[in-house]
C-alpha cells in the first residue's frame, strides 16, 4: 500500500459522513443510468423482437424492370438520391429458385414466400379490411416466431384445413370472434368465401395484429388471382445486424427490391434512439450533480486538511503525493460507488420490469420491458470514474500546490 | 567556506524577501551558519526578526533570494522540488510550536508516518523502531492512543519522536516548547539535547525562553534579518558576525 493511499483511507474513514453523501451521488448516478438504459432499451428490444418475428429480417420483392429492358438502369448498383428509384414490377415470379439459392447464404436461417393482398373481411355484422398473407405453414413457421405468437385457439387446426386462418390478435377482437367462428373474405371478383377461424395470434406489433390474416398459398392463389405465385420472400437471418448488408448482395444477385428490417422499421427506430438518448441526457445530468458534490466534498477536504498537508509536505512527501492522496479519495468514492450503484442499478431494473403497464399500439407489454445487459454496466461504471475524476482533479491539484510554508507561518505568527 | 565531514548543515548569504510590492519585507539580509554533529543552536532575537524564515529556509520548505544552503557537504539550493521533498525525508526532521500532529491518527502512526515515505523499513520495523522512539521519549504506554487524547506535553514528545523517525543529521525546532508549561519545556529540551549529543546530530531550535537558549552550545540573536551576535557556551566570548 502506497503511503498516499494509505493516507487517503485513513482521512476517509474519519470524515465518513461526507464520503456517504458524495458516494450516494455516484450510487444514484449510475444506478439511474443502468435503470433507465435497461428500459428504454427494453422496450426497443421489444419492438425489433416482435417486427423480426412476425415480418422477418429481411423481405424481398418486386423485381426490377432492368432485368429485362436492360437500357434504364446501370449495370451496377448505382443510388443516386437526386433519381427517381428504379422502375420495378409486382411480385416474385421464380420464388422457389430464388429461395433454393438464398437458402445456401450463411447468413440465411430460413426463408419463406408469401402471396399478400388487400381483401375484405366480414364475420356478423362487422367488417373489415384485411392484410391477407397467403403462406406455406411449415416455411413461415420456420421463418416467423407464429408459433409463439399463437393466443387461442391451435395451430394444428390450420394446418390440416385448407380453409382455415389464423388472425391478428386485435382484428378478432375488433371483429369480435373467437377460433372456431366463421370469417368470410371477398374476393376480388366479388365472391365471399367462408373460412374457419383457426387460431389468433399476436405479433405485439400493432398495426400487424389489426389487419393481418393468414391463409394457406393456394386458397390466397385462387382468391386473389395474382398474375405470380408469391408476392414477397421474409428471410429470418442468423445475425439480423447483417440484414442491410444481406439487402444490397440480394438486390445484385437477384435483381429485385430487398428492403431490411432496420429500413423498414426506420421511423420507429429512430424514435426508440431518441428516447434513449434523451434518458442519457437527464442521468448525465444526475452524474454531473454527483460531481458537483464530490468536487465540494473534495474542497472542504483539502481546506480542513491544510494543517496535514502543511505538515506531510515538510516530513518530505511530494506534492504529486498530495495529490494522489485525494485522487485516491475520489478513486474510492468512483470505485465504491460504482459497485453499489451497479447493484442498486440492477435492483431497479428488476423492480421497474415487475411495474404494471399497459402498452396497446406500437407494440405490447403488460409490464415495464427491461434488458440486461452487461454494456450498461460498463457504461455507466466508465461514465462514474470519468466524472468522479474529472471532479477529484481540481482539488487534488490545488492541495499538491499549496505552498507548506504558507500554512506553517500562519499558524505560529 | 570550508569542506567539513563535522558540518551537518552551513548556509551562506541568505537573503530573502517576503510580500508583495507595498508590503515586501526583506525579512533576511545576509544569514551565514554552520551547524556542526553533535551541537545545539538556539536562534534568539524580537518578534519579527525572521528566525522562523530562515528555519523554513534551511529546512528546505522555502526558497532564498539569494545564498546556498547545503546539507551534508551537497549545495540544495538548484534542487527542484521533489529532490527537496527527499531530501527532507531523508535528512531532516521538524518540530513546530504547535505540535503538528495528524490528529486522527495514533502516536505510533505519526511517527511512522516519515517511514512510509522513506519506504525503506517493512510494517513491523516500522511499528518496532516507532514504539521503540515513543519509549525513549516516555510515551512507551500510550503507542496506540489518537494523538488527539494526547495532553501538550505528550503531543510535543510525539513530534519529536516523529523529527527522529528516520534518523535524520538535522533537526529544526521552531520554539518546540513556546506553549508548554517550564517543567515541560525542560523536560523536551533536555531529551532533545540528550538525543543530539547521543547520536551525532545538528539541532537548531529558535527559542524565546532564555533558561533554554542558555543551555545550547551557541547562541545566535538575530535583529532584522541578520545575526547580530553569535556566542558559545564554553566562552561566552562574544563573536561579532559580519553585520
Ligand atoms: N508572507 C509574508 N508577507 C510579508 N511579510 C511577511 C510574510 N511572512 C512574514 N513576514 C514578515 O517577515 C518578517 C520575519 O517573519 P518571521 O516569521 O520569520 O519572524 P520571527 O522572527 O519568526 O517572529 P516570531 O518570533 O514572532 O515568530 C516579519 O516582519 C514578518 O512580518
Ligand atoms: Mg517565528
Amino acid at each position: 500500500m502506497t503511503p498516499p493511499l494509505y493516507i487517503a483511507l485513513r482521512f476517509l474513514r474519519h470524515r465518513r459522513r461526507s464520503f456517504i453523501l458524495s458516494l450516494s451521488g455516484v450510487v444514484f448516478g449510475v444506478a439511474i443510468f443502468i435503470c433507465t438504459q435497461a428500459q428504454t432499451q427494453g422496450f426497443a428490444q421489444n419492438f425489433i423482437d416482435s417486427t423480426l418475428g412476425s415480418n422477418g429480417a429481411l423481405l424481398l420483392r418486386s423485381r426490377f424492370q432492368s432485368a429485362t429492358t436492360g437500357l434504364l438502369v446501370p449495370p451496377k448498383n448505382v443510388r443516386n438520391p437526386n433519381q427517381p428509384r428504379r422502375h420495378s414490377i409486382d411480385g416474385i415470379t421464380n420464388a422457389s429458385e430464388i429461395m433454393r439459392i438464398s437458402r445456401q447464404f450463411a447468413d440465411v436461417a430460413a426463408c419463406s414466400a408469401v402471396l399478400r393482398g388487400t381483401v375484405s373481411a366480414r364475420a356478423g355484422f362487422d367488417n373489415a379490411t384485411v392484410d391477407l398473407f397467403g403462406i406455406d405453414a411449415v416455411s413461415h413457421l420456420q421463418t416467423t416466431n407464429l408459433a409463439q405468437q399463437i393466443t387461442s385457439g391451435d395451430l394444428d387446426d390450420f394446418r390440416n384445413n385448407p380453409n382455415a386462418v389464423i388472425i391478428g390478435s386485435r382484428l378478432a377482437e375488433a371483429m369480435q370472434v373467437v377460433p372456431g367462428d366463421a370469417v368470410q373474405l371477398l374476393s376480388p371478383g366479388g365472391e365471399y368465401r367462408r373460412f374457419t377461424i383457426a387460431a389468433t395470434a399476436r405479433s405485439g406489433v400493432g398495426v400487424v395484429d389489426s389487419v393481418r390474416v393468414y391463409c394457406h398459398v393456394r386458397v390466397a392463389q385462387t382468391l386473389l388471382r395474382k398474375p405470380f405465385p408469391a408476392s414477397m420472400i421474409v428471410y429470418k437471418l442468423r445475425d439480423p445486424e447483417r440484414a442491410p448488408a444481406v439487402a444490397r448482395a440480394f438486390e445484385d444477385l437477384f435483381q429485385h427490391d430487398a428492403q431490411s428490417w432496420q429500413d423498414r422499421e426506420e421511423a420507429n427506430l429512430q424514435l426508440f434512439v431518441t428516447v434513449r438518448v434523451s434518458a442519457a441526457i437527464t442521468v448525465s445530468l444526475i452524474i454531473l450533480l454527483a460531481g458537483f458534490g464530490i468536487f465540494n466534498v473534495l474542497t472542504m477536504s483539502v481546506l480542513s486538511k491544510i494543517k496535514e498537508i502543511a505538515i506531510l509536505r515538510s516530513m518530505g512527501y511530494r506534492a504529486r503525493d498530495i495529490s494522489a492522496i485525494f485522487l485516491w479519495q475520489g478513486a474510492m468514492i468512483a470505485a465504491a460507488g460504482s459497485v453499489i450503484g451497479c447493484l442498486a442499478g440492477a435492483a431497479f431494473t428488476w423492480g421497474v420490469s415487475k411495474i404494471p403497464i399497459q402498452v396497446r399500439g406500437l407494440l405490447y407489454a403488460n409490464h415495464f420491458l427491461v434488458t440486461w445487459d452487461w454494456h450498461h454496466y460498463l457504461w455507466a461504471t466508465v461514465l462514474a470514474i470519468v466524472a468522479v475524476f474529472i471532479a477529484s482533479y481540481v482539488p487534488a491539484r490545488r492541495a499538491a500546490q499549496l505552498a507548506p510554508v504558507a500554512t506553517l507561518r500562519g499558524s505560529s505568527a | 567556506m570550508l569542506m567539513n565531514a563535522e558540518v551537518s548543515l552551513s548556509c551562506e548569504g541568505i537573503e530573502r524577501f517576503l510580500g508583495e510590492d507595498d508590503s515586501r519585507v526583506h525579512a533576511l539580509r545576509g544569514v551565514s551558519l554552520q551547524l556542526e554533529r553533535g551541537t545545539v543552536h538556539a536562534v534568539v532575537g524580537p518578534s519579527g526578526c525572521g528566525k522562523s524564515t530562515l528555519l523554513y529556509i534551511l529546512g528546505l520548505l522555502d526558497h532564498a533570494d539569494s545564498g546556498w544552503v547545503t546539507i551534508e557537504n551537497e549545495a540544495v539550493s538548484h534542487l527542484v522540488d521533489d529532490a527537496l521533498a527527499r531530501k527532507r525525508n531523508e535528512l531532516l526532521g521538524f518540530i513546530f510550536q504547535f505540535h503538528f500532529l495528524l490528529e486522527d491518527f495514533t502516536a505510533q502512526e505519526n511517527v511512522m508516518i516519515p517511514m512510509r515515505r522513506l519506504a525503506v523499513l517493512s510494517e513491523e520495523q516500522m511499528l518496532e523502531r516507532s514504539a521503540h522512539l515513543l519509549d525513549a521519549v516516555g510515551l512507551g504506554s500510550k503507542l496506540k492512543r489518537p494523538s488527539r487524547h494526547l495532553s501538550g506535553g505528550e503531543q510535543q514528545r510525539v513530534a519529536v519522536a516523529r523529527a527522529l523517525a528516520n534518523n535524520p543529521s538535522v533537526i529544526l525546532a521552531d520554539e518546540p516548547t513556546g506553549n508548554l508549561d517550564s517543567a515541560n519545556s525542560r523536560r523536551a529540551f533536555e531529551l532533545l539535547q540528550r538525543i543530539v549529543q547521543e547520536e551525532r546530530k545538528a539541532l537548531l531550535l529558535v527559542t524565546h525562553n532564555p533558561e533554554i537558549a542558555e543551555a545550547c552550545d551557541w547562541i545566535h540573536e538575530m535583529q532584522d534579518g541578520r545575526i547580530v551576535e553569535s556566542h558559545s557556551r564554553g566562552h561566552r566570548i562574544s563573536v561579532r558576525a559580519g553585520a
